[in-house]
């Protein structure tokens, strides 16, 4: 069905013929799944001394910015929102007071989004207030409501997480009773093999988590696990940053047998970091109902008419003017050369790799102990001394049965940590494509006459006006954006699309150049803010002043634009 | 515009040419097998050359010039024409030795002949004409001049391939990353016989005259030949020029031309699907039809269908020609730079889409010369890079790259690769390695570590202290097509023959080279002793299908059914009456019942829950696969207690042949899971599947490749275009 392998096709596009991932082992294992248990208390809604948003408005911001990023990467995963220490309650069976399932587990959609965008804002908070309302906390009681969402779930769920956003370090306020309630609903929740995270935010006089909610949160995967973030987010960003590598379930695209010689195997799974992000396909529908519908496609003998069944055909090419015939096992057959996994041919000094050898997106590994006990040993063995030498390893690469093998350089690559000691980069090799004799092409190279020193130096100056940091992540896909943008407009009924921006462009941004262009100063921007006059500006002013700031904003709403200046300019 | 060539190969057939020492092959057969191997990579390559076969030392004769007992023995077989597979086979069974002798040299004058004559009205791009011949044989040299002229001044090449090398060294090793072991037993000088000395003399002096130093170069030995032959012709294509402007802001632009320069090269050709029987391809019709997801699978017209897309969980009506009308605009081709960054924040890993271009300045045009070089030389000295927005033209999607300084001795360049959106990165955390207390390698380890890496290295240093690569990846061909053209040419010459295993060689290119091998055994065996490394046993983790999907209230669980069957099936009579087909809703309880019933045969029970489970698999969703499991459980069951196993075991087998074309891989998985097989003798008596059969029935598995890519609206490319012309 459409849907489902439009699902997998998110999870590890295929775009290419041969790249269809082999696993298996998550194929079927069904859909994840992810809660966010939100404090609604009053602290929740101060705003702090120094001006900041409050961390609810905070919370919902990152919220917001989940649920969208589901719904381009990953519709089929099942998102909740629950408010807890509300005035009102709101759940399936009303059988908890103060807590509200503003969202049950469901996957995201358009209207969620705009639900979300209500409680955002100086609006929000109020909308909040009518709404929820702030009142009695038992944590033990929002996380057995939570319980029951999950356990109310038809569908398989492979991975379970539960995210608790709050800024008090102990909810019940010294109420042992409340605490071992909440306690004992934890470690249900945690039996039944749901992940619970702690959010916590700044809390004037410090968060300390281990008052309380050391024992309330599932302990870090291995001892290796980053652990507990001690320090409280206070930025959006930071919040966000530490929500999505929590949020992603990081899955390998198969799992495979590295050999370095004979008798000597160490277990790998290989992941994919990067890969095109293509539109959905379409799916068709009825035209009176608007109810899917789905191809069926059929063989049949052109003469009788007769259902053709797969041994009924078989295979040909024409070479020569000759038909050349095969089954269809045989075509498969010429495509085997050996058992899937990656056989260690040696090693080859870095310099040796040619920036221009690139053929396909690279891959990345990383030892399986669950496979072969002592892989990541090994492996980290391995890593070091390459990395230390300088020197890659080259090796044969069978990705799945029937597939015939390439050539792949492992490119070492350890650990580094950005400033808030988040993983910027994971200890493992890059597996680098390499090309065959076929795959370089012979061209006659354009001969002309070269620049003078001089000249050269004026370019110089050139590219020196137009330097900047590049980013991986700072360009969007404007044909992706635009898409959904469109979709968007059309699910809620929108006159026109949002405009997107286009960074692509020249005049869309990146590039320094564009910098200077400020229409407008930081010190007036700033007597908007204090006099919260920030309305009275058009949008195109605001954009570029959130350019000028490098603030990456999530949406292009007015209001969008206004928060996240107040944000910036108040600190 | 074109690029073809004609080529006339002109092979000595005279009786000297079955002469061979003991336990040699004679050259006759050597020449043959380069003739077979050459033509066979024509057919594949399938360009527009046209290749004529003339022979020589013939009992008869057949050419144009044949006169008054003059060019007498040589025979044209083949005019000058597309090679094909009836060639080859012409090759395989016509070309016998024959009893004369011919001079070379009138054969090479009917070949040049046959050149000027058929290639009349027809451009080439190279006339060219190969001789094999093992020289023995008396010529007269008195036309050689004459002849020298002739050839140059038609434009005509010549080579020659001969049983023995030119000169004293063998040229064999010359071949540098041909695979294999160097030809050793042709021997140079001895034993020629003073024919073969004159002849020697001629050829060389054609040769020079012909092409100067460079003439000789092209004297190749037979083994020499083979051993290159046997290699297919790389996929070559003609570099598509696309030309374009680079942009810096609004003030400076150059003319450029950008070619693809590395790419994954994919076979030209797919396979059709043709009827079974006649090999007939019109036979097989294929058909799409459309239906809605209800019980009886109701047919829609594909005109009543629009396009929608997912949003999140909601499906969104979009029209084909709202999609347009409100998609992304791009204002076309465009190669324009965005800013400078430096080299180092580009990560190579990060590198996307399958190709480089490099990027030149326009032909003849100095300005753009100058401007791109100077723009070159200052990213090169500055070690930084252009971040480029780049549209191959108004249809295709933009992308963001990067252009690299590229400076080589002969020319320089830009070096374009396509860099990731936001959308395509995932950032996934993995946990730390290094300081890791269970993980940490010892000191002992890591100098295991750094001393296999060491034996292991494949760059050597040769005697001049140049450092070697001795696996050079970029000089391998791709193994994929080595063996599909080995393969189809193994089925063209004999259709009813096994598949022919990989040949030897292209095994050998694919495996750790020799002496790296010797080298690195002691290294390995103590990283062998040092790490301990064990195969975790898995504790039976598999799933059935039941914890797979959960247990959900609208879906029979397999187990359950079988427990409850008695009680269940009473009261679904009550409450549903007398069944009389196997529905869709619960066609489990709908079979059993039919079968207890017995109002319908056995046979047409089992037919209507076949049908009903097609049904099922048909939707490919592992939603329906729970159901169809717990029909095959079903129909096992019923088959089991009513003694009938032929019906079942027929259905599976069938079943499990359609799984790779029906891409039902995980469904079987499941079956492995549940363990429901083939039924043995041991069950039901008239079985003829042994125990064993039915054990291993589902170990075998195939999987199956997803049959096409999707279709992207916009791969536009250079070779697009090149594909449409």
């Amino acid at each position: 069905m459409a849907e489902w392998r439009q699902y997998y096709q998110n999870e590890d596009d295929e775009v290419e013929e041969d790249e269809e991932d082999s696993g298996g082992d998550y194929k079927i294992s069904g859909r994840d799944s992810l809660v966010f248990l939100v404090d609604a208390s009053k602290e929740m809604f101060i705003k702090s001394e120094d001006g900041e948003t409050s961390n609810f408005d905070m919370t919902m911001q990152c919220v917001r910015s989940v649920y969208t990023s589901k719904i381009i990467s990953s519709d089929k995963d099942l998102v909740a929102l629950v408010f807890y220490g509300t005035e009102q309650s709101k759940n399936p069976r009303n059988s908890f007071k103060h807590v509200y399932v503003y969202h049950d587990l469901d996957s995201p959609g358009s209207q969620r989004v705009l639900d979300i965008d209500k409680l955002l804002g100086e609006k929000g908070a109020q909308f909040a207030e009518k709404t929820i309302g702030s009142g009695e906390t038992s944590l033990g009681e929002a996380l057995w409501c939570c319980s029951n969402l999950y356990s109310d779930i038809k569908l398989r769920l492979s991975h379970k997480r539960l995210m608790i956003f709050t800024c008090r370090d102990d909810p019940h306020g010294g109420d042992g009773a409340k605490d071992r309630q909440a306690r004992t609903k934890a470690a249900d929740l945690k039996e039944t093999g749901v992940v619970i995270d702690l959010m916590h935010l700044t809390k004037p006089g410090g968060f300390d988590v281990s008052l309380f909610f050391c024992d309330i949160v599932s302990p870090p995967e291995d001892e290796s696990e980053l652990g507990l973030q001690i320090e409280p987010c206070r930025k959006l960003e930071d919040l966000q940053k530490r929500v999505r590598a929590k949020e992603l379930k990081k899955r390998s695209q198969s799992r495979l047998t590295f050999s370095l010689g004979e008798g000597v195997n160490l277990a790998v799974g290989v992941y994919v970091l990067a890969r095109t992000a293509t539109k959905p396909s379409a799916v068709k529908l009825h035209r009176d109902t608007n109810e899917p519908v789905r191809t069926k496609t059929r063989y049949f003998h052109a003469h009788n008419g007769g259902i053709l069944l797969p041994n009924d055909m078989k295979r040909a090419q024409v070479y020569g003017k000759k038909q050349i015939v095969m089954e269809k096992d045989e075509v498969d057959e010429i495509k085997k050369f050996d058992d899937p996994g990656l056989v260690l041919m040696g090693f080859k000094p870095m310099d040796r790799l040619k920036l221009h050898h690139h053929i396909r997106p690279a891959l990345f590994i990383y030892p399986e102990e669950e496979q072969i006990s002592g892989s990541s040993c090994v492996f980290t063995a391995l890593l070091l001394k390459c990395s230390e030498k300088n020197v890659f390893a080259l090796c044969r690469y069978i990705p799945r049965r029937n597939t015939p093998p390439r050539f792949v350089a492992l490119v070492p690559q350890r650990e580094e940590l950005d400033q808030s000691q988040t993983q910027a980069t994971p200890p493992g090799f890059n597996v680098i494509f390499l090309p065959f004799a076929d795959d370089i092409r012979t061209l006659d190279a354009h001969v002309g006459p070269t620049a003078s020193d001089e000249q050269v130096d004026k370019m110089k100056e050139i590219v020196h006006k137009l330097r900047f940091k590049y980013k991986s992540d700072s360009f969007e896909n404007p044909v992706l954006q635009q898409h959904y943008r469109n979709l968007e407009a059309l699910a809620l009924n929108m006159l026109e699309p949002e405009p997107i921006e286009d960074l692509t462009t020249e005049s869309g941004g990146g590039a320094a150049e564009k910098k200077p262009k400020a229409e407008i100063s930081e010190e007036e921007l700033k007597n908007h803010v204090a006099n919260s006059t920030l309305g009275k500006l058009t949008v195109p002013v605001l954009k570029d002043a959130c350019k000028q700031f490098g603030i990456r904003t999530t949406g292009t709403k007015k209001q969008e634009l206004i928060d996240a200046l107040t944000m910036q300019l108040s600190k | 515009m074109s690029s073809s060539s004609a080529l006339v190969l002109c092979m000595d057939v005279g009786f000297s040419m079955s002469n061979s020492e003991p336990g040699q092959e004679p050259p006759f057969e050597q020449a043959k097998k380069v003739i077979q191997k050459f033509v066979q990579r024509q057919v594949f390559a399938e360009n527009k050359d046209e290749v004529g076969l003339v022979l020589f030392g013939t009992d008869g004769t057949k050419n144009r010039l044949a006169k008054d007992g003059q060019y007498e023995n040589i025979t044209v077989h083949r005019h000058l024409m597309m090679p094909d597979f009836e060639l080859l086979e012409e090759i395989e069974s016509e070309l016998q030795p024959g009893g004369q002798q011919a001079d070379w040299l009138d054969a090479l004058v009917v070949c040049m002949d046959l050149l000027q004559q058929e290639t009349m009205g027809k451009k080439f791009e190279r006339l060219n004409i190969v001789l094999l011949t093992d020289l023995n044989v008396q010529t007269s040299a008195d036309q050689l001049d004459v002849i020298i002229n002739s050839l140059k001044k038609a434009g005509i090449t010549l080579q020659f391939f001969l049983p023995f090398p030119l000169d004293g060294e063998d040229r064999a090793d010359g071949g540098g990353d041909g695979p294999g072991p160097s030809a050793a037993s042709a021997r140079p000088g001895k034993g020629l016989s003073s024919q073969q000395t004159q002849g020697l003399e001629m050829v060389k002096n054609i040769m020079t005259s012909l092409e100067e130093e460079d003439g000789l170069e092209e004297v190749h030995t037979f083994r020499d030949a083979l051993e290159k032959l046997s290699i297919f012709k790389r996929i070559d294509r003609r570099p598509m020029a696309w030309p374009c402007q680079l942009t810096i802001g609004s003030s400076l632009t150059i003319r450029i031309v950008g070619y693809k320069a590395v790419t994954e090269e994919k076979v030209k050709k797919s396979w059709t699907i043709v009827d079974a029987q006649s090999h007939q391809r019109d036979d097989v019709k294929r058909e799409t039809v459309y239906c809605l997801n209800d019980d009886d699978e109701t047919e829609v017209q594909k005109d009543d269908t629009i396009q929608g897309f997912r949003y999140g969980s909601d499906i969104v009506p979009f029209s084909k020609v709202d999609e347009d009308q409100m998609k992304y605009k791009s204002d076309g081709k465009c190669f324009s730079v965005l800013g400078f960054t430096k080299q180092e924040l580009i990560r190579r890993h990060q590198f996307m889409g399958s190709q480089v271009v490099k990027v030149f300045a326009a032909r003849d045009d100095e300005h753009a010369a100058v401007a791109l070089s100077a723009l070159i030389r200052a990213l090169d000295s500055l070690k930084m890079a252009a971040i480029v927005r780049y549209a191959y033209d108004r249809r295709s999607n933009p992308q963001v790259g990067a252009a690299f300084p590229c400076i080589k001795e002969k020319y320089e360049c830009l070096l374009y690769v396509q860099l990731p959106f936001m959308e395509d990165l995932r950032q996934f955390t993995f946990p730390m390695l290094e300081n890791n207390k269970k993980f940490t390698p010892s000191e002992s380890q890591l100098s295991a570590a750094d001393a296999l890496i060491d034996s292991m290295m494949l760059v050597e240093k040769d005697e001049d202290g140049e450092s070697v690569d001795v696996f050079k990846v970029n000089h391998i061909p791709n193994p994929q097509f080595q063996r599909l053209f080995q393969c189809l040419h193994h089925r063209g010459v004999n259709p009813d023959d096994p598949l022919p295993p990989v040949e030897p060689w292209l095994k050998r290119a694919l495996e750790r080279p020799q002496a790296v091998s010797a080298r690195c055994q002691a290294p390995l065996q103590d990283v062998k002793t040092k790490f301990p490394l064990k195969v975790v046993v898995k504790k039976k983790e598999q799933k059935t299908s039941a914890d797979v999907f959960g247990s959900s209230a609208d879906e029979p669980d397999a187990k359950r059914v079988k427990v409850d069957e008695e009680m269940e099936f009473n009261l679904a009579e009550i409450a549903a009456g007398n069944i009389t087909s196997v529905g869709s809703v619960n066609p489990v309880r709908d079979f059993c019942a039919l079968v207890r019933q017995k109002t319908v045969s056995f046979d047409q029970a089992c037919q209507q829950l076949t049908h009903r489970i097609e049904q099922l698999l048909g939707n490919r969703s592992p939603e329906y696969y729970m159901k169809s499991i717990a029909c095959i459980q079903a129909f096992r069951d019923q088959s089991v207690s009513s003694g009938n196993a032929e019906l079942f075991n027929s259905y599976m087998q069938s079943l499990k042949r359609s799984v790779p074309d029906r891409n039902l891989q995980e469904f079987w998985d499941l079956l492995i899971q549940d363990a429901l097989t083939l039924i043995s003798k041991d069950e039901v008596d008239g079985s003829t599947i042994s125990k064993q059969d039915a054990n291993q029935f589902l170990a075998f598995e195939q999987k199956e490749e997803v049959q096409a890519a999707p279709v992207q609206e916009d791969t536009g490319d250079v070779d697009d275009l090149l594909d449409m012309m």
